[in-house]
Order: structure tokens, then sequence, then C-alpha cells
């Protein structure tokens, strides 16, 4: 089954994909170890509802996309309660996915799928959301330095930025007292020196405004 | 400050758009040009829902658009903007870049800084 989604990862812009069973979860992903699998099951029971949704009200429905700043998914129903997504960068060829996914979806229908070890671990325990242990205001702060992050890292900004927050929190008291120490782990995440003099500038008034209250 | 029904009639004008429709995040219609917009209302607000569940689930920062791809190529598109919700049937010979390029220009005209300007 992997080498069928392995040769969507290598369509230009595409980041990985994934298969996913309403029953049992994710069956196969060659997507980045940064999508932790719990995320990717969460992700793909709410685009099985979304398709389910889709196809009650159109019955030629193909392909649902979701259209979001840093990246594009698209998923494919390919019997019930199984659906392959893929996530993507902005810029990807949605065409050449879709076709890939025609192809993709045939071999399925002829039989040419055999499950494997998924490659991402599946029962990690699934922690408290970070949210749940930050303030109000706080997290407010978090979503825009978040934002920022966007600006110099892009598409992948998003899962660099909780995976540094996961830890800091995992640190100690999420609190403004250490912001430091969390934009200096952001700042090993980005590495380039530029990038990182970029980022801090973007955040900074935003930093400024947090303090005055 | 635009009506709903000046902000729909003007989505309706764009080349490529074969129906719309404006709802409130509750479900209330404002506007419409197509038929059965219950039916539409319903989906647009399941999509929507599912949408942000899933960018949450992910860590992405915001959902421009979500469109239901059909064979007749007649793509039920989803909008969210602010507290409204704008749905596009879309025409199946139509240049779908071109029509979201214009799409996104009239929202941006209406939502600024997180505030929507439709009365």
């Amino acid at each position: 089954m992997i080498h069928l989604i392995d040769e969507l990862k290598v369509i230009p812009g595409v980041i990985g994909a994934c298969i996913v069973s309403s029953k049992e979860g994710i069956k196969v992903t060659n997507l980045p170890s940064i999508f932790k699998s719990e995320r990717l099951n969460l992700v793909g029971k709410h685009l099985l509802k979304l398709y389910s949704a889709g196809w009650m009200s159109f019955d030629d429905l193909t392909d649902v996309s979701l259209h979001f700043d840093e990246s594009v998914v698209l998923a494919r129903e390919l019997e019930k309660g199984l659906l392959v997504f893929a996530i993507c960068d902005p810029t990807f060829n949605q065409n050449l996915l879709t076709m890939s996914f025609n192809l993709l979806h045939e071999e399925f229908k002829l039989g040419n799928f055999s499950a494997v070890p998924v490659s991402a671990p599946l029962n990690e325990d699934v922690a408290a959301p970070v949210e749940a242990t930050i303030s109000g205001t706080l997290q407010d702060l978090l979503e825009e330095m978040k934002s920022a992050l966007g600006k110099v890292l892009g598409p992948m900004a998003g899962f660099v930025f909780d995976e540094v927050l996961e830890s800091w929190v995992e640190q100690g008291t999420p609190d403004f007292s250490r912001i430091e120490e969390l934009i200096k782990q952001i700042d090993q995440e980005i590495v380039d020196r530029d990038k990182i003099d970029h980022y801090r500038q973007l955040i900074s008034s935003v930093l400024q405004n947090f303090q005055k209250g | 400050m635009a009506t709903a029904k000046d902000f729909v009639g003007r989505i309706n004008q764009i080349d490529g758009v074969a129906g719309c429709l404006l709802v409130k995040d509750d479900g209330a219609v404002l506007g419409q040009t197509i038929n059965d917009p219950e039916v539409y209302s319903t989906l647009l607000q399941m999509s929507s829902n599912l949408s942000r569940e899933i960018m949450t689930s992910i860590g992405f920062s915001y959902c421009r658009h979500l469109s239901f791809n059909r064979i007749n190529m007649q793509n039920f598109c989803v909008f969210p903007i602010d507290n409204y919700l704008l749905g596009i049937v879309q025409k199946a010979d139509c240049s779908v870049a071109f029509m979201l390029e214009r799409v996104y220009q009239l929202i941006g005209k209406v939502s600024t800084s997180g505030e929507t300007k439709i009365s």
C-alpha cells in the first residue's frame, strides 16, 4: 500500500499522504514524523465526516479540498469508511494530484493493496492539548507568534511552532516570564540567522503590546 | 457597509459563479441566488465546523475555503467570513483560479481586521 502513496509524494508540492480507516485509524502514511499519528487520526475522522456530509448533498462527489493559509488538504474516499488524503503546499498542481488519486482509486478497486504496518507509531499516549494549560491572553500572543513564524518558515511553521510549544510547556510553567526561552527554541528551529532576525522583528511589536497589557 | 443582498448580488455576477448563498454562523440564510438554500445552509454549517476541527487538530491557522469537487464540475465552495459563511456553486466550464481571485477580492472588501461589514 505504501508504494501507492509514495507515488503521490513524488508530485511537486505534495508533502505526503495518508490512508485512514474509520474503524482502524491510520492504515499507512508517508507524511513527515512531525505529523503525529494521533493528530492524523483525528484529521482522518473529521475528513470522513466531511466527505459523508458532502456525499449526502452531491451523489457525484469525487474529492474534498480544504485550502488553509499554509497548506491544502485533498481527500478522496476509496470505499465506505476508507479515505486517502494528501497534505500539500498551496502551490501544488491540483489537477495532477486529482489524476493520481484517480489512478490510485483504480488500483484500489483492482485489489492491488496490501496492508502494511503504519510508519508512524500509533500507540502514543494522547497528551492533553497544550492550549488547555495556557492562559487566554498568553494563548492569543502565542497565536500571533505562530502566525508570524508562517511568514518566515512557510507551510511547516504551524507544525514546528506546535512542537516547540509542546516542549516549552513540558519544561516549566507556561507564562510570559519564560517567553524568551520559547523564542530561543524557535530560533534553533529556524536556523538561518537572517530569518531569525526577521522573525524577532515581526514579533517585537506583539511582545511589546502584550507587556503593555 | 454592504447589505447581505448587495454582497450576494455582486458575488453572483462574478464569472464562473452559477449561484450563491450567504448564511450567518447560526444557519440563518441572509441572501441567496440558488434553489434549496436550506439544504446548502446545513452543509455550510457542518463543513465549516469540521474544517475548523481539522485546522485545530493539525495546527493550521486559517481556512480560506473548502471545496466539494464533483464529476459534473459544478463544485460547491465554502468560504468562512468571520461570523458568516458564503457558499458558491461553480459553473462547470469556468476558470476556477479567476473566480476564486474575484471572490477573495470581494470578501477582502467586506472583511477587515476580523470585522465583517455586512448588514
